[in-house]
């Protein structure tokens, strides 16, 4: 039962990054109407950005913060007009070409990280910034400061987005264009800046996460952004495409399956297990469980 | 025959008979990534039977296109009519499932893979010489049947759920069966490309069947153009070849380069560089006597 309780915790930390993912993930295919497939891989390589940093000033926690999250909001500035100008009709979302378009970035992502960083061999990050110390201990159960970090900034940061997006005016706009963007046109609101804040918001979001997988796990490698890019459109189409509210549960729910298994079997052969689940809901329910916001 | 030729030559029939296997679905707007892991699947089944088995090389070939279509019928039961996105992660799962699987099965050399693969014939000259032929025979073949595929009412009926899924049905074009004939076609090809891919090495290795691969195909159907079958015929030998003859240092980034090219052609010519229409005008031009000049608005307006 401790192994249990204590693979629970370890499921929510983690499922509290899944959920920042998806939610930026989504974030951007209501507003912005593109499936940013790449968009885990923007968050690994702002992962490598802040080691960079951290490198070379001594380990600086603040100067790291400031570059996971400078560097997402630039990649994702940058790859905003390739994305618009590939996308046929802004009143529909183009998703086949939008996704190819999201794959090609992540192919570039992910190979300049196995070329030019660390000589493509996986980076640790150093001692300060990993949250391994264990705060609290009861027999089997340990909860380390990273976990608690993860969580606290993880509750905070999707309460943020939420708050931003139901108690704010740029919120209302997201949410009028993802309601119906012809409508939203109509009333005056500006589609491609409003996109553009919404890929400014998720940079932000990518940034935090980054920083947030650096303390939990300590360590990446060029082939993670992959592997939870393929977690985030999974958790993604199981809640239902776009829904903001399914994405925390089931993005939640992914983590602690993931650390619940682990606790019981090895660890590649958790993921698969993991994957399996995800791939027989995704067979049965290919259009989500908690329906589609598109 | 040199060695490199030999490579040359093999690998872009691969990559032409992969990149149709990823055309064919997208004809009903599916990116079909299970080709991957079909490739992944029945080349490790057709090894297996080869190495501890010792079942002859012909008859693996054969079981690895089984395998392959057998693999795809049964996931495009499910996925037969599913939204693009839903088929797209069930292709990059089932590339992650089999990974761990063959990581963690000692009877296909786990991570290290399957290596010492017999050649056809016992002669290794043979053995490419038989495999190209295989190859490109098997290029003529699948070539035809998408030929006349697209020139017949399913080509146009497959065309019609790639504008409007809705308005096609309206039509009385079944979509899901359409999905599950062009899904079960592509992971047949997929399947038998897996075994012959893993024979052109002689070996099976995780390493074959990566990310990278799909990026690869993509690229090549991007680029040489999705709306026809010939794009891929185009782009296959130059993508492939080009990049053999840069130097090392530039070589060894030839995903960036794939990435790069994928995105500049996504934006700047969305359709690739042999649309269907480039493809019309010169069916009607050779009728004409390739009149392109002057007489280009009369083959436009009859195309």
């Amino acid at each position: 039962m401790e192994v249990f309780i204590a693979q629970i915790i370890n499921g929510l930390s983690l499922g509290s990054i899944y959920v920042l993912l998806v939610t930026g993930f989504n974030l951007l295919l209501i507003v912005a109407m593109i499936i940013h497939f790449s968009y885990p891989q923007v968050v690994v390589f702002s992962m490598y950005i802040a080691w960079m940093v951290m490198k070379f000033t001594n380990n600086s926690i603040i100067l790291a913060i400031a570059a996971a999250v400078g560097s997402a909001i630039i990649m994702n500035l940058i790859s905003a007009p390739l994305f618009q100008k590939v996308m046929k009709k802004r009143e529909g979302v183009d998703i086949n070409t939008t996704m190819v378009l999201s794959l090609g970035i992540g192919m570039i992502i992910t190979d300049i990280l196995s070329h030019g960083f660390n000589e493509g061999l996986p980076i640790a990050f150093p001692e300060n910034i990993v949250g391994d110390k264990s705060v609290i201990e009861i027999g089997l159960i340990s909860v380390s400061n990273g976990q608690i970090y993860t969580l606290v900034v993880g509750i905070i940061a999707v309460s943020g987005l939420f708050w931003l997006l139901y108690r704010t005016r740029p919120g209302r706009a997201f949410r009028a264009i993802a309601e119906d963007p012809n409508g939203a046109k109509l009333v005056g609101l500006p589609l491609f800046k409003t996109a553009l804040a919404s890929y400014a918001v998720t940079g932000v979001l990518g940034g935090v996460t980054a920083i947030l997988l650096a303390v939990l796990l300590g360590t990446t490698s060029p082939g993670m952004g992959e592997q939870v890019a393929n977690k985030v459109l999974a958790v993604s189409i199981i809640a239902g495409l776009g829904n903001l509210t399914g994405g925390l549960v089931v993005g939640l729910l992914l983590g602690i399956l993931e650390a619940v298994v682990q606790g019981y079997i090895s660890g590649s052969w958790a993921n698969a297990i993991a994957f399996v689940v995800m791939l027989v809901v995704i067979l049965f329910k290919p259009k989500g469980l908690f329906g589609m916001k598109l | 025959m040199s060695l490199p030729m030999y490579y040359f030559l093999s690998i872009t029939a691969v990559y032409i008979l992969m990149s149709w296997a990823l055309y064919l679905p997208y004809r009903v707007a599916h990116l079909h990534f299970l080709t991957v892991a079909n490739m992944a699947i029945s080349g490790y089944f057709a090894g297996y039977m080869v190495m501890s088995l010792h079942v002859p090389l012909g008859i693996a070939i054969i079981t690895g296109f089984i395998t392959g279509g057998i693999v795809g019928f049964i996931i495009s039961l499910f996925m037969g009519d599913a939204p693009t996105f839903a088929v797209v992660i069930v292709g990059f799962t089932f590339i992650y499932i089999t990974r761990t699987v063959v990581e963690n099965t000692k009877a296909v050399g786990g991570t290290l893979g399957l290596f010492g693969i017999p050649s056809l014939f016992g002669n290794p000259s043979l053995h490419r010489w038989a495999i190209l032929i295989i190859l490109y025979f098997l290029v003529l073949i699948v070539g035809f049947l998408i030929y006349r595929f697209d020139h017949s009412r399913l080509g146009r009926a497959a065309s019609a759920i790639f504008v409007d899924k809705d308005l096609a049905r309206s039509f009385g074009v079944d979509v899901k069966k359409m999905g599950i004939l062009l899904q079960t076609f592509s992971s047949t090809i997929a399947g038998g490309c897996g075994v012959l891919y893993g024979f052109i090495y002689k070996s099976f290795n995780l390493d074959y069947f990566t990310f990278s691969l799909i990026g690869i195909f993509m690229t090549v159907i991007f680029v040489g153009g999705y709306t026809t079958q010939w794009g891929v015929v185009a782009a296959a030998p130059v993508l492939y070849g080009v990049p053999l003859l840069f130097p090392p240092a530039i070589a060894s980034w030839r995903i960036v380069i794939y990435g790069a090219l994928l995105i500049l052609v996504l934006v700047l010519k969305p359709k690739g560089f042999i649309t269907r229409e480039f493809v019309y005008k010169i069916e009607r031009g050779g009728k004409n006597g390739f009149r392109f000049g002057r007489n280009k608005k009369i083959n436009d307006c009859r195309s």
